[in-house]
């Protein structure tokens, strides 16, 4: 049986005393969350041994790895424990006497975390149970506060951080050439699609990628091969001052961390200023995916930032004009680099023609879904669009729903409410996201917010038509007869007459569809984000 | 080091005997626009043929509408195709403008030292406009700060300005993503003080002295309520509209009143026919139901 403590990178910070047999039964998610975990606590306590009480749940718990919880020996009733074990930090001699105790959660298996997480507290249930209930009219409400708000937001200036002088001498730094990565969570949507991938590239490059995420994570694909041999520690919040400090500086010590790559992590920027001024030669990047209404997100949190760092990556043209033009970044440090051949084969995106569509008038029409089943991406839209078209087109039209998340139960209820059942065929991750768009004849994007999806270049790889709300950059890709209003009643009403449209006149969808193709083409000769990042980390390997 | 791409828009309706001499002079410039984006507003003369003999010209960019959209609209049209082609500054003006040879030139060096003397970023940057027999063209004087002589005792050619007309006025891009582009829906008339007024949010602009274009107009005059008649009430009727709207909705109703009393005294003085006044008082009761907002460009490439 292989262990599934291989192929992780975390044993190059620490040493187990004496390995205990439960240490090789552990799954190999639950393994790497507990090297991730042993790693932080041995580099925050450098010298001293770390006595580990692990444990997991059956429950909806996330785990608690490096939160100020692990240094409690009391735990609630539902965990379990796993065993016990000990660990020191590499490179410096162990006291023989000291000894520190910590309590690590592995948390409950990543089905369990999948749900709808709601603040505790009576407004927020009784909001919850109004946006159950009537999502759209919800929503319509929440589009109309999300346009006052922005309005306030932008005509407000965003604080920036003082600009540093650089200190002519750093810290010491240790010989293995790395990059230091940071991440919101381990779960590879769009965002942390790219930021796997930048991931490899640094392997590729020679640089041993150390992965920091934000949120707590027990996602499952903390397992997949872009994480061997890379040191990942997934923080779980609230840490100590001086541990996330000791820890940091451990890091810069042990490796020289060339550049830091912030891909969605709020703890990582808010310690820039630090890097920057302990370790001023390490250079600060990040890339950006979406700008976030009413907060602007980590756009907004990349700006305040900005002054400490060296270059934003931006995948789409709306962010590239909002950092320069709208809060006046300098150009160059602004680069537009697309993600247009992340999921897709780069010649399925040159300017090569359409798939030959083989609809006839009268032939049926097929609309998918394709994404999480999240408050982002409004499924319930969708499934309202699905009941109209079958009231107005009956059999004409099929639908499907790829997808899976923590709307996923209000999703099947809301298929039987609108007696949906036999209508909309539900497709979890167990069947493959292509057969669906091989399928497809119209991509609907209802989301509330977007950068720019992955999904309509894969859509349009697959010859199917993208009819997608108005959001992000959404318009680069997809033909501007097909860009429908964001505000919910509005996309309802024009998405049913365009899809009707559609199927009534195959030529023009034929039409649509050969000028999509030339629309994502063209988006798709700008910059690519893989070049641009494959040579920032040669030059950091150099 | 950033190629700085300028584009110059110009919007033309029905002035085929002008346009030629007006592409020309923005081509010949001697800091030639990157690209030349010429918006006909479904002109119904021989324009046509004037712009077929530029189509195949490398950096003119051609829009043909379908229907006449006025100067509004034209200019938001051009200024948005020029933002999506990813222009850095955009440069417009009328189809009876002619740019002396160093008028861009002028403009861009104007900004860019008053940009650094003042250190701040500012929204636009306008030429001195001569009428035909080298006087000031009355009609596009731009309206001075209370401090506009700032960068003079500085020993800059540029004075600021608090608004101008879309006779040879340069934009940088991030005023089109901040503020969007001009109000369409005024068709013709004040909707270059609506705008200008609108960015000076961000700002003053600049007249760049040494920036010099000749305005062809008939005659050397500026907009005076007097003048009103049955032939060119139409015109009046769209200023009218606009300014009561602007003043209502962008100043306050006290700066809408003193337009009315302006107007009023203005007709009165020029002995306009009641059946022309009321027209236009019909029309200043339309601005202030009318509210248009402003369309923001956007970039898909």
């Amino acid at each position: 049986m292989t262990d599934p403590h291989d192929q992780t990178g975390a044993h190059r910070v620490f040493e187990i005393l004496h390995e205990p047999d439960w240490f090789s039964g552990l799954s190999k998610r639950e393994a790497r969350l507990l090297d991730g975990a042993l790693a932080f606590h041995c580099l925050s306590r450098p010298g001293e041994r770390i006595r580990a009480t692990v444990l997991r749940t059956e429950g909806r718990h996330f785990p608690s790895l490096t939160d100020h919880r692990t240094s409690t020996i009391e735990w609630p009733d539902d965990r379990t424990v796993v065993g016990t074990i000990e660990a020191h930090a590499t490179g410096h001699p162990v006291s023989p006497t000291g000894v520190v105790d910590v309590v690590l959660d592995l948390g409950g298996s990543p089905q369990a975390l999948m749900r709808n997480e709601q603040p505790p507290g009576r407004v927020h249930a009784a909001r919850d149970a109004v946006r159950r209930r009537a999502p759209v009219a919800f929503d319509a409400l929440r589009q109309h506060r999300t346009d006052r708000l922005e309005n306030r937001r932008m005509s407000q200036p965003i604080p920036r951080v003082g600009r540093l002088h650089d200190t002519s001498v750093g810290s010491s730094r240790g010989s293995t050439k790395a990059v230091l990565f940071g991440l919101h969570w381990l779960e590879l949507g769009g965002a942390e699609k790219w930021a796997a991938e930048t991931i490899n590239l640094a392997r590729e490059s020679g640089l041993l990628p150390i992965v920091l995420s934000d949120r707590p994570s027990g996602h499952p694909d903390i397992v997949r091969p872009t994480f061997d041999d890379a040191l990942v520690i997934p923080l779980t919040h609230p840490m100590s001052g001086p541990q996330e400090s000791r820890v940091l500086s451990q890091l810069f010590e042990r490796f020289d961390i060339r550049g830091v790559h912030i891909h969605h992590c709020s703890w990582l920027y808010q310690r820039l200023p630090w890097i920057k001024a302990q370790y001023p030669g390490t250079e600060l990047v990040d890339s950006l995916h979406v700008l976030e209404w009413r907060t602007g997100g980590f756009v907004d949190i990349a700006l305040r930032l900005s002054n400490v760092m060296d270059a934003h990556h931006v995948i789409s043209p709306q962010l590239r004009d909002y950092l320069v033009d709208r809060q006046g970044l300098p150009r160059e440090k602004v680069q537009l680099a697309t993600l247009a051949d992340l999921t897709v084969d780069a010649s399925a995106v040159a300017a090569g023609p359409a798939p030959a569509p083989t609809r006839k008038a009268g032939d049926p029409i097929t609309v998918a879904f394709v994404g999480r089943f999240t408050q982002q991406k409004r499924p319930y839209l969708f499934l309202r669009l699905a009941a109209r078209l079958r009231d107005s087109l009956g059999d004409r039209v099929r639908f499907v729903m790829h997808g899976d998340g923590e709307l996923a139960a209000e999703v099947r209820a809301d298929l039987s409410r609108l007696r949906l059942d036999g209508v909309v065929e539900l497709r979890g991750a167990d069947r493959p996201v292509s057969r669906t768009l091989e399928e497809a004849d119209v991509l609907v994007i209802s989301s509330d917010n977007e950068g720019v999806t992955l999904t309509s270049f894969e859509a349009d790889a697959h010859g199917a038509l993208v009819v997608s709300a108005d959001v992000g950059s959404q318009a680069s890709v997809v033909v501007p007869e097909l860009v429908l209003p964001r505000a919910p009643l509005a996309f309802l009403k024009d998405a049913e007459t365009t899809i009707t449209s559609l199927l009534e006149d195959p030529d023009r969808a034929a039409a649509l569809l050969a000028r999509q193709r030339q629309q994502v083409a063209a988006f798709a000769a700008l910059p690519r984000a893989r070049d641009w990042t494959r040579e920032l980390y040669e030059r950091w390997a150099s | 080091m950033t190629q700085t791409n300028v584009a110059a828009v110009i919007v033309t309706y029905n002035r085929a005997d002008k346009l030629g001499k007006v592409i020309e002079q923005v081509l010949s410039q001697n800091r030639p626009a990157d690209q030349i984006i010429v918006v006909d507003n479904a002109s119904t003369d021989d324009t046509g043929v004037v712009l077929d003999a530029y189509q195949d010209r490398a950096t003119v960019h051609i829009e043909r509408l379908t229907e006449n959209t006025g100067g509004a609209g034209g200019f938001a049209h051009g200024m948005s195709v020029a933002y999506e082609r990813g222009a850095d500054y955009i440069w417009i003006m009328d189809d009876d403008c002619y740019a002396d040879s160093d008028a861009l030139r002028n403009l861009l060096d104007g900004q860019a030292a008053a940009e650094a003397s003042m250190g701040m970023r500012l929204p636009f940057s306008c030429s001195v406009v001569r009428w035909t027999n080298g006087d000031v063209c009355e009609m596009n004087n731009p309206e001075p700060t209370w401090d506009w002589g700032k960068l003079l005792a500085r020993g800059e050619q540029s004075v600021l300005v608090n608004s101008c007309s879309f006779v040879s006025v340069m934009f940088p891009r991030w005023v089109l993503t901040q503020f969007g582009l001009p109000l369409s829906e005024y068709f013709i008339w004040f909707d270059d003080q609506e705008y200008t007024r609108r960015i000076t949010a961000a700002g003053p602009g600049i007249q760049v002295l040494s920036s010099t274009v000749t305005h062809d107009l008939a005659v050397n005059r500026g907009v005076n309520f007097g003048d009103v008649n049955d032939a060119n009430l139409w015109k009046f009727t769209y200023g009218v509209r606009n300014e009561a709207s602007y003043r209502w909705h962008h100043e306050d109703p006290f700066a809408a009143l003193r337009f009315a009393q302006r107007l009023y005294t203005g007709l009165k003085g020029g002995n306009v026919p009641w059946r022309l006044r009321r027209r236009l008082a019909k029309k200043f009761i339309e601005g202030v139901r009318f509210d248009p907002k402003p369309a923001f460009p956007r970039t898909v490439l």
